[in-house]
Formats: structure tokens, sequence, C-alpha cells
């Protein structure tokens, strides 16, 4: 294991302060065999991984980052004197779901599958940049076509749009719940 | 990340439901329900229905009754619940309908709403899984968060040159001018008393606002008088004068290291 690349990665992800991706890795890196790196890389998380770290290195929005592990969430809200962060509002939630597994899609369209009107629910996810306009559908009125941006992977920590939760898996907690109902 | 995002989940909760419950008919939520979908498919859980085969007759009834039950009324979320009910009734017509030709599987009137419901539920579980997410993710903690543990008062300051207080002043002395030019007053003001009652409010204050402080003079006479006095101050070395930024307010702290002794000798050299 090479010890001077791992902490190199070390280095270069602590000072990124949105996720550093591995194109800009080996931008910055020069020559080094894609296998050695991944190989590192890996090494280096599972360094982290151990229980006598308080910080560990996630995969998040494409990249790598250094993030403390929740279970030390009280500790830092102690030292910065904070509640608990907000969390999104249910109504966000699902209009944000729908968008997620529907894009690119239309706001009137996300009212037709929730049943309920979302404009306000859209207004408020743009504000926070969990979701971006896109462009326009060539369809009456052109309406404005939505999508999840960048930051709504790294707000669910997801590392692209493939880990957001699978058909089969919620197909699967479906059958749970029924089963449990009957 | 720019700087309005650091730490930006944080300031969110108030504002959402001061919202909500201004603007948007949250108040009616048929109690818990989001929307009519989502209490359709709670009515079709509590009588352990088959999605793929709901009597409409019942789930019908069932519905409406639900409706009837609650006692505020919201127009807006009304209309969206009303609209599932007359899809329901309208379904229900189209089945009670004598047919010519025995009805196609893919004939069925309620497969459209079915279809809705399957595709409603798949989004409420992927809400529920993403919020598992999201309690996880808000436990963390970036760098890119700065703590807020220094005070910003205490840092970069520059001390003013005097030029900069009689500029302050003069800005001041216009203010006043507009402010007092029907007002005559007799009362003498005194730089020794001045000089007193400056000393006093640092004292006590700690540090003093210029710009405030000035403006809260009752005369022209009484500001010009305080202002020679902060001018003999600094000059005298008693108090330090700082400004954060070129044009903002001044801020005057005593010298701690000469105040106790030279309180009452300023103006005598």
């Amino acid at each position: 294991m090479n010890d001077q690349l791992k902490a190199i990665l070390e280095v270069l992800i602590f000072l990124s302060q949105e996720p550093l991706t591995l194109d800009r890795i080996k931008e910055v890196l020069g020559e080094v065999p894609e296998e050695e790196l991944q190989a590192t890389l890996a090494a280096l998380r599972a360094d982290f991984n151990q229980e006598s770290h308080g910080i560990e290195i996630i995969q998040s929005a494409g990249g790598y980052l250094f993030t403390t592990k929740p279970d030390h969430d009280q500790w830092v809200r102690r030292l910065l004197q904070i509640e608990k962060k907000s969390r999104l509002s249910s109504a966000a939630l699902e209009t944000l779901s729908v968008i997620a597994y529907h894009q690119p899609i239309t706001q009137a369209e996300v009212s037709a599958i929730r049943g309920v009107d979302s404009t306000y629910s859209i207004k408020n996810l743009l504000q926070k940049k969990l979701i971006k306009i896109v462009g326009r559908k060539k369809a009456p009125g052109n309406p404005l076509v939505y999508r999840t941006s960048e930051k709504f992977l790294e707000y669910f920590g997801l590392n692209s749009l493939d880990d957001l939760p699978k058909e089969e898996e919620i197909a699967k907690i479906l059958e749970e719940e029924k089963q449990t109902i009957s | 990340m720019e700087q309005e995002n650091q730490g930006w989940p944080l300031p969110t909760a108030e504002t959402e439901v001061n919202q909500q419950t201004a603007g948007d008919g949250y108040q009616v939520k048929l109690e818990f329900f989001e929307g009519p979908l989502d209490l359709l498919l709670f009515l079709i859980r509590k009588k352990k229905i088959d999605i793929n085969d709901i009597p409409m007759a019942v789930i019908t009834r069932d519905y409406l009754e639900y409706l009837e039950k609650k006692e505020q009324i919201n127009l807006d979320r009304e209309a969206e619940f009303l609209f599932i009910a007359s899809l329901l009734i309208y379904i229900k017509s189209q089945m009670l309908l004598p047919r010519e030709q025995e009805a196609l599987a893919e004939d069925d009137p309620r497969q459209q709403l079915v279809d809705r419901l399957l595709e409603f539920q798949k989004i409420k579980v992927a809400s529920s899984l993403l919020r598992e997410k999201e309690e996880v993710e808000l436990q963390r903690w970036r760098r890119t968060f700065r703590p807020p543990l220094e005070k910003p008062d205490e840092l970069e300051l520059l001390e003013v040159s005097l030029f900069d207080l009689a500029e302050t002043f003069f800005l001041i002395m216009k203010r006043k001018e507009r402010e007092s030019l029907r007002i005559i007053k007799g009362k003498d003001v005194s730089v020794e008393d001045k000089l007193k009652e400056i000393i006093d409010y640092l004292g006590k204050n700690g540090s003093m606002d210029f710009l405030e402080y000035f403006s809260s003079q009752d005369s022209l006479e009484e500001a010009l008088v305080s202002f020679f006095c902060l001018l003999e101050l600094v000059k005298n070395h008693l108090v330090v004068a700082i400004q954060e930024e070129l044009f903002q307010t001044i801020r005057v702290w005593l010298r701690k290291d000469k105040a106790t002794h030279q309180i009452h000798g300023p103006g005598h050299e």
C-alpha cells in the first residue's frame, strides 16, 4: 500500500468543500494507475471507518467528502449550540420524490400524481435548491420542466440518481406491509 | 460552496411552518392526509381491500363519509378532495351501466384510478425511504460549516484618524441641522460636564456607538460639545476610536491602562 498516496488523498479530500470527484483527483495527481488509486481510496476510507475516528469519508453526489459520523451529531450541536437541523415537510418530501422518480417533469404532472396542487412545494424546493428548472416543455402553455439538483443528491447522501431506492426495494416493502395488514 | 449555503438546512423549519399556515391552506389537512389519494389509500388499507379490485360502492361511501366529518372548510383543499370524490362516483356509475358486450379486462373503468393509486403508493414508500436517508444525513456535519465561535466585533478593526471622526461628525451635523431648525434652547453645556458624561457612559457600557450617541444628543450645541470632548479624549489617549470599515459607524472604547488615573485631567496638559 502506498502510504504517501494515501496521505495525499486525505489532504485533497480534507481541503475540498464540495465532494471531490475521482476525475478531479486524477487531474491533480497526474499519472497514477487507476487500480492503485481505487485501492488506496478504499484503504483510506476503511481507516476512517474505524470507531476511533469521529469523521469519515463518504461518497456523495459523485465525489468524496469528509463529514462527521452521524452518531456524534449531539456533540457537534452542543459545541455550536445549535438545535437539530430541520427536516423537509412531508408535502415537500412527497413532491421531491415524485420529481426524483419522474424527472424531467412539470408542475401540473407532479400535481396530477400527488392529487394535490404542488405549486407551493415546488417553489419551496426551488428555494432550497433541491430541484432546478431545466427548460420548458413543448406543450400548451410551455410549462417549466424540473429536475433534481446536485444538492438533492448531497442532501440525501446519494452518489447518483442510481442510488435512489429501487423499484424492487419499494415493491418489497409494499409486499411486507400488505402481509402485516392481512 | 457559496456563503449562503453554509449550514443551509438550519433556518428552514420556522419559515416553512409560517408559510404553510399562511398561504397554502395546510390547516385543513383532513387530519393528517397529504391529499385525497392519501385518504383513499388509507381507506383501502383499513378495509383490507385488494387495490386491483376495489368495491366502488363501499369505498365511495367511506370516502364521502370522511369528507362530511371534517369541520373546517378550505376551498382550495376541498376542490382536490371533491375532485376525487366525483371521480369515484363517476367510476361507480360507469360500472352500473349495462354493457352490450362483455367488458374486456383493460376496459375496467377503475383501471385509471388503480394506476394512480399504485403510483402514489410507490411514491409514499419512496418518500419514507428518503426520509430515513435525510435523517442520517442531517446528523452529518461538513467542514464547510464555519462554527460561530469568534465574535467578528474584535476582528479586523482599523483605528480611525481624527479626519474620519470629523467626517462622520459633519454627517451627523447636517442631519441635526435639518431637524432642529425651529428649536432654540438656552441650555448651557459645559465641556467638563460632557466629558464626565461620556466617560461615565463608556465606563458603564464598555463602548459607544459614535453615530448613535451623537444623534441622540438633544441639540446641535450639545452634539458639538460632545464631539469636542471626544476629540479631546482621543488626543489625550484616554479612549480609542475604531472603525470597522470606511464610512461605517465608529466605536469608542476607554483605554484600559489610562482610564483610571486621568479621568479628571483631560484638556489640561
